[in-house]
């Protein structure tokens, strides 16, 4: 009772304001862009901030260091001095040299190198393969009974035969390589691209949507894949140091880039037997094999938080 | 659930694995140079000099191996003429009339004729089409025993037939004669103490590694030295032998020997040796380190679900992270050499057999380090997913208390697609771990298919990728089972609405 006789009294009190057309318009919301919410979240926490300046660092000397080097595992000038072999880390020789008397730093550098392109190419070309078919497949029931089968095909082709019978038809180097990294891996992007995308599929908005006519692959790239930038991105910060790890495991196993290029796999492998006498050889590309594979691991989980929208409150 | 979903579901892994094998035949019999398979071949490299033998011993490898159709002019001439006649002296050389018609007439029939280096005399040779190839081989696969399996043009009056009696160790046993095994079905003091003879997996014979032996002895059998005991067998005849009688079987030829032993031709036998087989490594090495994973992986993951944000989770994060970034070769070394010079474990396998225990200590820790941090992420996400539902916040509201909601309700809930993976884990043990198992040189499984593929033994290749990938696609289906065993929410059968 009393609001309304308040009302009424203090209506005087009140004038009429002009109707304004662009104040009618004014979102009293912050602004709100996505992409820089982002980069907001991901730079305020100072530790990945500082991961990032790490991952950031090695990466570009990684790609330069080996331009002024010239390192080549087949060039060996100092393999008749003896004394330049199997020296210590010093002020000289930062990471020591080895049993053919080259410096181990130019070594794990040109290996880095070639280790960071293969991981990011790989990468990239599973990702572009297996996301659009991925998405495809999860969004269609009749392509999902052949699919499935396709994906028991290939996931259960031996990896290493195919590697090895690659490497006989393309001859051992970067690009057999990379076609064997990628061959086969791009399913298992597709198969969980698909799961994920089978669990927002029938969600209430797409249900909406695909009432309103929207095609299915408006839907797949409006809808959908922007709510799976972060899981995505979750996936290729484990892909990155995985295909890593496999291209060590290839050239321990003698099918990596072959005898002629560097890589950090076969590095450690070849170093692996001088482990007891010096150890030097065998922890110095482990560890900055293991520095380079962890920062990326921790800026890729981080990116993945960030792009998640839900965190950017 | 429903018995026809499973089957469909049996048969189209069936297909799956099929489809797997025409590639892995394609790729191994086409895509590898045929030349390479002789350069472990110590046969193929004596016999450097002589070309005519060696073109014989290249062809009729071939030929063996199934790669092609390979014809002699001998072959041909012996349906004409008798062996060892004038006609047939006279018919293999290369100006007779005979030579000019088996030209004309295997050429007619697309072969690829060719003259020995030497004689000058006529070859010819046909390839097999790869999907022929699999089609024998997949004939081939399951071999049946049975009283006519033997037909040796040695021994035409051999009996044929089935009989009941006892194995020389005392065993119950169905005694066949004219199978290729003697004891078809017997019983013995070994596990799983009743044994049969009568079907059996043939995936050929190996070449050019463990040249002769079947590829499933080779897999199968115990490695190692000879365990000698003192037997007595059945002509009275006492040695010291490792013989194990079930295995014996059927052979042509007998020798002074096997006369003073066997009263009859099943004279071909295994002996027992004192390392396990590498089937049987790689499953010992597998299951210790599963049980090591879930014994560790699970309550470390619940633990760290538990006490989420806190100190226990982040160092457990520290783990799973050095784990999935860290390359497993650089892990394994690093963990070996804690091993090693800590608690003076051997480095390899081989120091001191797989008679000691220390020896699989470090090969089973090795193994079960990645298993255990993906055990942990996971568990931790799916209790950490649990944790957040509204039955657990109901259950809070109605006064439960921590422990009972974790218990009774959120572990049941999140172990259903930890269960999912239990088979495959299973099954894994049985494929052996390539890197734990090359870095401890341990004789396992698991080097057995990059050793077969360097090695060129491609009938070892296809036997091995026949098996694992069954084992594999297999595993999937028994996964689903288990899951619809452990919750009956869950339903395999496609229904309405769902996919």
């Amino acid at each position: 009772m009393s609001i309304r006789n308040t009302k009424i009294q203090d209506v005087n009190l009140f004038e009429f304001a002009d109707f304004d057309e662009l104040q009618s318009e004014h979102i009293a919301a912050p602004r709100y862009s996505y992409w820089k919410s982002v980069w907001r979240t991901f730079f305020k926490n100072k530790f990945t901030v500082a991961v990032a300046a790490l991952l950031l660092i090695i990466i570009i000397f990684a790609l330069i260091q080996p331009m002024y080097s010239g390192y080549s595992p087949i060039l060996t000038p100092n393999i008749n001095n003896a004394e330049m072999k199997f020296l210590k880390p010093s002020a000289e020789h930062i990471f020591g040299t080895d049993h053919v008397g080259n410096e181990v730093f130019d070594a794990v550098w040109a290996g880095a190198r070639n280790s960071i392109i293969i991981s990011f190419v790989c990468t990239f070309i599973n990702m572009i393969v297996g996301i659009p078919i991925g998405a495809l497949w999860g969004f269609s029931k009749k392509m999902d009974k052949w699919m499935i089968e396709v994906y028991n095909i290939v996931s259960n082709i031996p990896f290493l035969l195919l590697a090895m019978i690659l490497s006989y038809v393309l001859g051992a180097g970067m690009k057999s390589l990379i076609i064997t990294m990628t061959c086969t891996e791009w399913i298992f992007v597709a198969y969980f691209i698909r799961t994920q995308v089978m669990i927002i599929r029938d969600r209430e908005y797409n249900m909406a949507s695909k009432c309103l006519g929207t095609r299915t692959w408006t839907m797949i790239v409006k809808n959908i894949l922007p709510y799976l930038i972060s899981v995505i991105m979750t996936y290729v910060s484990r892909q990155i140091p995985s295909l890593i790890s496999y291209e060590v495991f290839l050239s321990y196993m003698g099918l990596g880039l072959g005898t002629t290029n560097a890589s950090l796999g076969r590095t450690i492998s070849l170093y692996t037997s001088y482990m007891n006498g010096y150890p030097h050889l065998f922890w110095i590309p482990v560890g900055v094999l293991a520095l380079i594979s962890i920062s990326l691991y921790i800026v890729g989980q981080k990116l993945a938080d960030a792009a998640d929208p839900r965190t950017h409150i | 659930m429903k018995k026809g979903y499973i089957w469909r579901r049996l048969l189209r892994s069936l297909i799956s694995i099929m489809i797997i094998m025409l590639i892995v035949f394609t790729m191994v019999y086409t895509l590898v140079p045929r030349e390479n398979i002789f350069f472990e071949d110590s046969t193929y490299r004596k016999l450097g000099g002589k070309s005519d033998d060696k073109t014989e011993y290249v062809y009729s490898t071939w030929q063996k191996l199934g790669y092609l159709d390979y014809v002699r002019i001998n072959d041909y001439c012996l349906t004409l003429y008798e062996a060892g006649s004038e006609d047939m002296i006279r018919a293999v050389e290369p100006d007779s009339k005979e030579s000019q018609d088996f030209v004309s007439y295997y050429s007619g029939k697309g072969y690829t004729v060719e003259q020995y280096l030497q004689s000058g005399r006529y070859y010819a040779y046909k390839d097999i089409p790869v999907i022929v190839r699999m089609a024998t081989w997949l004939g081939q696969l399951i071999a049946i025993d049975t009283p006519w399996s033997v037909q040796d043009p040695n021994n035409p009056d051999l009996q044929r037939g089935l009989s009941f009696g006892r194995t020389p160790t005392g065993g119950l046993a169905l005694i066949g004669s004219g199978t290729t095994h003697k004891y078809l079905l017997y019983t013995d003091s070994r596990f799983p103490f009743i044994h049969q003879n009568i079907i059996h997996l043939n995936f050929g014979t190996s070449y050019p590694t463990y040249q002769g032996l079947n590829v499933m002895s080779v897999l199968f059998q115990s490695q190692g030295a000879e365990v000698k005991r003192h037997v007595t067998f059945e002509t009275g005849y006492e040695a010291e032998s490792g013989i194990n009688f079930g295995t014996l079987r059927y052979k042509s030829v007998l020798d002074r020997m096997d006369k003073k032993k066997f009263v009859d031709n099943y004279a071909t036998y295994d002996v027992d040796k004192n390392q396990p087989s590498m089937i049987g490594t790689s499953f010992t090495m597998g299951i210790f380190s599963l049980v090591l994973a879930y014994a560790i992986g699970l309550p470390a993951g619940l633990l760290m679900a538990r006490r989420k944000d806190k100190l226990a989770d982040k160092l457990g994060m520290v783990y799973i992270i050095f784990i999935i970034a860290v390359p497993s070769l650089a892990y394994i070394y690093l963990f070996r050499y804690i091993g090693t010079t800590v608690f003076n474990l051997p480095s390899v396998f081989t120091t001191y057999g797989p008679e000691d225990v220390r020896s699989w200590v470090l090969p089973i820790i090795s193994l079960a380090l990645p298993s255990i941090a993906s055990l942990m992420l996971w568990t931790r996400r799916y209790v950490v997913d649990q944790m957040n539902s509204d039955y657990v916040k109901f259950a809070k509201a109605k006064g439960l208390n921590q422990r009972e909601i974790f218990n009774n309700h959120i572990l049941k809930n999140a172990i259903i697609p930890i269960a999912h993976g239990i088979p495959a884990s299973l099954a894994g043990c049985i494929t052996g771990a390539i890197i734990t198992e090359s870095i401890y040189s341990v004789g396992g499984m698991g080097k057995m298919l990059p050793n077969s593929i360097n090695q060129y033994n491609n009938v070892m290749i296809v036997a091995l990728a026949f098996i694992f990938s069954s084992v594999s696609v297999l595993s999937v289906l028994a996964g689903d089972i288990v899951v619809t065993k452990v919750d009956p929410r869950i339903s395999l059968s496609e229904k309405a609405g769902r996919s």
